[in-house]
Order: C-alpha cells, then sequence, then structure tokens
C-alpha cells in the first residue's frame, strides 16, 4: 500500500554514482538539479582559481571590468600600485553594488544608496555622518569590500579564488592548463580587444564545456557552415586527435599532427616551403625554438583546444569563452578576443574577420550550438527522461596514454571523449571534497595505460 | 545637392513615402523567409554592422558602443550575408530548422540626408522571432541605413547599422537579419 503521506519525492542524489567511468554512464539530473546546481557555485565556482580577464584588459589605475565567480558579481580592478584586485560587488552596508558599469576608469567605488566609498584596494575610505551618526563608533579597517582571497596570473591571463586554501595558481594550473594557454602565445605578446560577445543560452553550463571536447558534433552540428565553405571541412574532421589531461580536471582535447606530420612539416620548412597548413595560422611559428621549447615536444604538435576547469575555453581563433552559470539552466558566455601585439595590418583584419563571424550569438558556426545545448539541457528535465543515464563511451577502454619523456602524456587518437570522461570524474571529486585539503590530498592523478 | 531639410514638403512627403515602401517590403521579404529576393535589395558594397553595446558609466557613455573595425555581433558585407543566407537552404542550419516565425515593425521613420542618390535614413525596429512550442525573442533596437537611389526606380540598401539595445544578447543566438 502506498503511503499517503507526501513529504517529498526529492531523495539526495549520489554524486558518487553520478558518473561511472567503467561504462560512461552519466547521470543527467547533473545537468537540472537545482541543489547539485548550488553545490557546484559552493564547491567548485568557490574554490576554483576563476578566471577574470587578461592584464591588458586593464591598462591604467582604475582601469576595471565586470565579471562573476559563480553568480557572485566581482570587480576587477588596476590599483594605483599597478596591482590588479578582484572585489566581491555588494556593500558591506546593505548589500547594495558598487559597480554597475561593465568596464571603464574610476578613482573609487562609491554606494549609490548611503554613499560609502571604497578605494581601489577595497578599502573603506569614506563614511557620510561617521562622527555625527555614526558617533565615530565605526572601525572603517573592518568594513571594506570583500576581496578575493588570492589573485595571480600566469601570461597575463589573470585569475582569482575566493578559498585562502587554494593552491598556488601554477600548481593549480599544472603542465596542462598552463600548456592550454600557452597556445594562445606562440605568435608572441598578445593583447585582448576591446568588446566582449556575450549572450546567454539555455543550457548548463557543463553542457557547454562537455562541447569544446566533441569533436564528434561538428560535421552534423554546424553541416550548414561547411557546405557553404566557411569552413574547411577536412580541417574541421581531422582524424587525428591529442588529448591531454591534468589534475583537477584540466584538459587539452583536438587535433594534433603526428610525428610523422611534424617531420614532413619541418623538412618543408627547410625546402622553403612551409606555408601554412591546416587551419592553424600558428603552425609556422612553431618551428621556432621558443616556441617549440615553451610547448614542449608533443604540445608542439597539439593545436590546442584546452578547458581550463571549471569554465575557460581556450578557442582556436584567438579567443577564449568563459561559460558563466545562471542557473542549473542558463549559462552566459563571453567571448574574448585577442591578437598578438606583432601583426600586420592585413593579418590584424582577417584575424578579426574570423572572430566576429564564426563564434558569438551571431557567429555562422555558433548559431546552432546554443539550439542543440539547449534543448540537450531540456532532456535532463522531464520526470522520465532525466532517469534515463546518457552515453558518454566513445573510445572507452581503446586508448594509451603515451609517456614522453618530457611530462607530456597523452592520447593520441581519432575522435573520443576522452576529455569529456575526465571532466565528469574530476567533476565528481570537486564536488564531494570536503575542502581543498581533501582535494589536493585525494584527487585522481591523470590516467596512465589503458583508457 | 539638396539636402532633406532644402526640399518642400510635397518632394519630403513623397520621398518617405517612396522609402517607407522600400523599407516595408524589405521587411516583409525577410517576414516571409524570401531571403534570395532580400539579397537582390542589397548593393554590392552593403556594410551590414552590428556593434557590441556595454552598460558604462554616465560619464564614459563614448564607451558604449565598440567602435568600426573593431569586435560587433555583425561585420558583414555581401558575401557574408549571401553565406548566411544560403545556409538556411543547404540542410544542418539547426537554428533556422524547423524555421523561426519572425515579424518586423518599422517605425519612426526619419530621413537624415540626401545626396545625390544616397538618402541616409534612421529608424527603429522590433524584431520578435518565435521558435517551436514556446520560444520567443524580441530584439529592440535603431537603424542606420543608407539607400542608393537606383536608374529605373527604386533603392538599392547600401548601409545597415544596427543598434540593439541589449548588451548581453538574453537570446541563444541571433540567426535572424534585421
Amino acid at each position: 500500500m502506498v503511503d499517503s503521506m507526501i513529504a517529498t519525492d526529492k531523495t539526495p542524489i549520489d554524486i558518487d554514482s553520478c558518473f561511472d567511468m567503467t561504462t560512461g554512464n552519466l547521470d543527467r539530473r547533473i545537468f537540472s538539479d537545482v541543489d547539485i546546481y548550488q553545490r557546484e557555485l559552493k564547491q567548485i565556482f568557490g574554490r576554483a582559481w576563476n578566471f577574470m580577464c587578461h592584464e591588458s584588459q586593464l591598462s591604467k589605475p582604475g582601469s576595471f571590468l565586470m565579471n562573476y565567480i559563480g553568480e557572485d558579481e566581482v570587480i576587477v580592478v588596476r590599483d594605483r600600485k599597478r596591482q590588479i584586485n578582484v572585489l566581491l560587488n555588494t556593500c558591506p552596508h546593505r548589500g547594495n553594488t558598487v559597480c554597475r558599469a561593465e568596464l571603464g576608469t574610476t578613482k573609487s567605488f562609491f554606494c549609490s544608496y548611503h554613499g560609502w566609498n571604497y578605494d581601489l584596494d577595497g578599502r573603506l575610505i569614506a563614511i557620510p555622518g561617521e562622527d555625527k551618526f555614526y558617533r565615530n563608533k565605526i572601525d572603517k579597517t573592518e568594513w571594506g569590500l570583500t576581496t578575493a582571497a588570492k589573485v595571480e596570473s600566469y601570461r597575463g591571463f589573470v585569475f582569482a579564488t575566493l578559498d585562502s586554501d587554494a593552491p598556488p595558481l601554477n600548481e593549480y594550473l599544472g603542465w596542462v592548463g598552463k600548456l592550454g594557454i600557452d597556445f594562445t602565445q606562440v605568435d608572441g605578446d598578445i593583447e585582448f580587444l576591446d568588446g566582449i560577445h556575450k549572450n546567454r543560452v539555455q543550457c548548463n553550463w557543463k553542457i557547454a564545456v562537455d562541447n569544446l571536447y566533441d569533436w564528434y558534433h561538428v560535421n552534423v552540428s554546424h553541416g550548414s557552415a561547411m557546405k557553404v565553405g566557411f569552413l574547411n571541412e577536412a580541417a574541421m574532421a581531422p582524424m587525428h586527435q591529442m588529448v591531454m589531461l591534468g589534475e583537477y580536471g584540466h584538459g587539452i582535447g583536438g587535433p594534433g599532427i603526428t610525428e610523422a606530420q611534424q617531420a614532413e612539416f619541418d623538412a618543408r620548412l627547410v625546402t622553403g616551403n612551409g606555408e601554412r597548413q591546416w587551419y592553424d595560422p600558428s603552425a609556422r611559428h612553431r618551428t621556432k625554438a621558443e616556441v617549440r621549447e615553451q610547448l614542449g615536444p608533443v604540445g608542439t604538435r597539439s593545436f590546442g583546444h584546452p578547458n581550463i576547469f571549471p569554465n575557460l575555453w581556450v578557442g582556436l581563433t584567438r579567443q577564449i569563452c568563459l561559460r558563466i552559470p545562471r542557473g542549473p539552466l542558463e549559462t552566459e558566455l563571453w567571448w574574448f578576443s585577442y591578437q598578438p601585439k606583432a601583426l600586420s595590418e592585413e593579418a590584424r583584419k582577417s584575424s578579426i574577420f574570423t572572430q566576429n563571424h564564426l563564434l558569438g550569438p551571431a557567429g555562422i558556426l555558433e548559431q546552432d550550438d546554443g539550439e542543440n545545448w539547449s534543448h540537450s539541457t531540456r532532456g535532463a528535465i522531464g520526470t522520465h527522461s532525466k532517469s534515463l543515464p546518457l552515453n558518454i563511451s566513445m573510445g572507452l577502454r581503446q586508448d594509451r596514454v603515451m609517456n614522453d619523456p618530457s611530462g607530456q602524456s597523452r592520447i593520441e587518437t581519432v575522435v573520443n571523449e576522452h576529455g569529456q570522461r575526465w571532466t565528469y570524474k574530476s567533476w565528481q571529486e570537486w564536488m564531494t571534497a570536503a575542502n581543498w585539503h581533501d582535494l589536493i590530498a585525494n584527487h585522481s592523478t591523470p590516467p596512465t595505460g589503458e583508457v | 545637392m539638396s539636402s532633406y531639410q532644402q526640399l518642400s514638403t510635397q518632394e519630403r512627403m513623397l520621398l518617405k513615402f517612396e522609402v517607407e515602401e522600400f523599407l516595408f517590403y524589405e521587411a516583409e521579404l525577410l517576414d516571409s523567409r524570401r531571403f534570395d529576393e532580400w539579397l537582390n535589395l542589397l548593393a554590392d558594397d552593403i556594410h551590414y554592422w552590428m556593434p557590441i553595446r556595454r552598460t558604462t558609466q554616465a560619464k564614459e557613455i563614448e564607451l558604449e558602443f565598440t567602435k568600426p573595425g573593431g569586435m560587433a555581433f555583425f561585420d558583414d558585407d555581401r558575401n557574408t550575408l549571401t553565406m548566411r543566407v544560403e545556409r538556411l537552404s543547404v540542410g544542418r542550419a539547426w537554428a533556422e530548422d524547423p524555421p523561426s516565425r519572425t515579424r518586423r515593425l518599422i517605425t519612426n521613420l526619419k530621413i537624415i540626408n540626401v545626396e545625390g542618390d544616397k538618402i541616409t535614413v534612421h529608424n527603429n525596429f522590433e524584431l520578435y522571432r518565435t521558435r517551436l512550442n514556446s520560444e520567443e525573442d524580441t530584439w529592440i533596437g535603431r537603424r542606420e541605413d543608407v539607400l542608393r537611389r537606383i536608374e529605373g526606380g527604386g533603392f538599392l540598401l547600401a548601409q545597415r547599422h544596427i543598434f540593439l539595445e541589449q548588451t548581453v544578447i538574453l537570446s541563444q543566438n541571433m540567426s535572424s537579419l534585421f
């Protein structure tokens, strides 16, 4: 007999059983469940090193831009000592925001509610009525804006964490995360361009992350862009894939060239026929000794395509995409674009052409992604649908991790889902770790041998 | 050359009527998915541009839009606009398959200048899109159009600069033409 009491139909979801590494089965509820989402905000975004901006975006003291850590608004600002600070955009008095512009320059952050005023490092510098109304009984040093626990940068990429127990950024990124960023600078120093394409897609943020490792969807999702000649079909469906997996969920998954192809390419350069090959304009520059040294023997053969866990995708078009969660069923996509500083006017224009036409909400390629991602998210909502597992099994136990004396272990194979599996497995570890100490002690090291 | 203000009232009314007829016809072609016919209305050197808009402090309002030549949602010529249209008929253009239902309201027409065969006209628009069962998007904004009068009557669209009111685009894509 059925119990007539309907207290709740909510049975807690066991994170450990949400993803089965041995079968590749994934519980769809991770894309729609509100409690899981809340825990992600706390345990993933609240602990991780989150990408804030590139140093070139904050050119002078007082330059700021707004960003998010999870759903918390933060101000990223350069102070008078040229230090970059990350401040929680909420006044300790009544919670009001102290900055409403997406970008700009300011001398201080002035709360529009009662006029509390904060310096560029978050210190509270003035309270109206401090003597007459507060009778000098308030300690301003205790009521500044909350600052991120740590702000550090790697090659100009500024990251912040709200958790003081987080390991240093260098350690967090590890060789895979750092290599992922190194790819942005194979043509020398870069600067970010003015203007971030921003739009909202009704999808869970992890569906967007999953997609960056997905070289299986290109022909189908982006079939129309290929048919009209906007994408080179051969370049976008490369058979040779290189996957590098790093600690804490970082990964690089995308096209690469084999050792034989690299040797052939090098030989052609010697004879002077080494013009651009594939679709990567930086390929030529990888013959430079300093670039090879930076990327390493294996990295040199990869075209990159990393996710810096949790949500920073370094794309192939001199663009990076931040996937900012807006509830379990919505994600804001921010496309930042950059250019090498030393670039001819013609090359600069051609690069901007690609950046404006390929991706972003009106991008001839990316228009169709939103449609698929939002409908995949819907598949995690229906009462019956969400009880059915998703299949993340492509390539499972079909490949081997190859070691290299340099330490750059990688999988070289065909289109696969190794990157996605690594993401979901790492996600489980972040979601079950009690704190950073636990995560540092108990996180998985990247796989070796058969994967 | 006579600028718009120097024309007589009757001449201005006539010109506005012609421009209105053209813009309404153009909107009708897009709403009824007659995209190939729409392409025929474009000048070979058309510049079709939608900058990115940002929220700025009042004192820095000049930062509100990205600048020409920089990052933009659309920075198209005839070639890329043709590609956008062709895309719809070759299959696998999922953002438009099933096709969206759209309706364009073109209002507040204001002719700014007439210079030879070139007519600068500003107008406001609302582009309503609905898809599938219940998806809705509304884009409202302003357009700075330049029409070019052609021999034998009629116009070609030589410039369309689109200024949306949204900063973050609240849609999963912009697969419609503005």
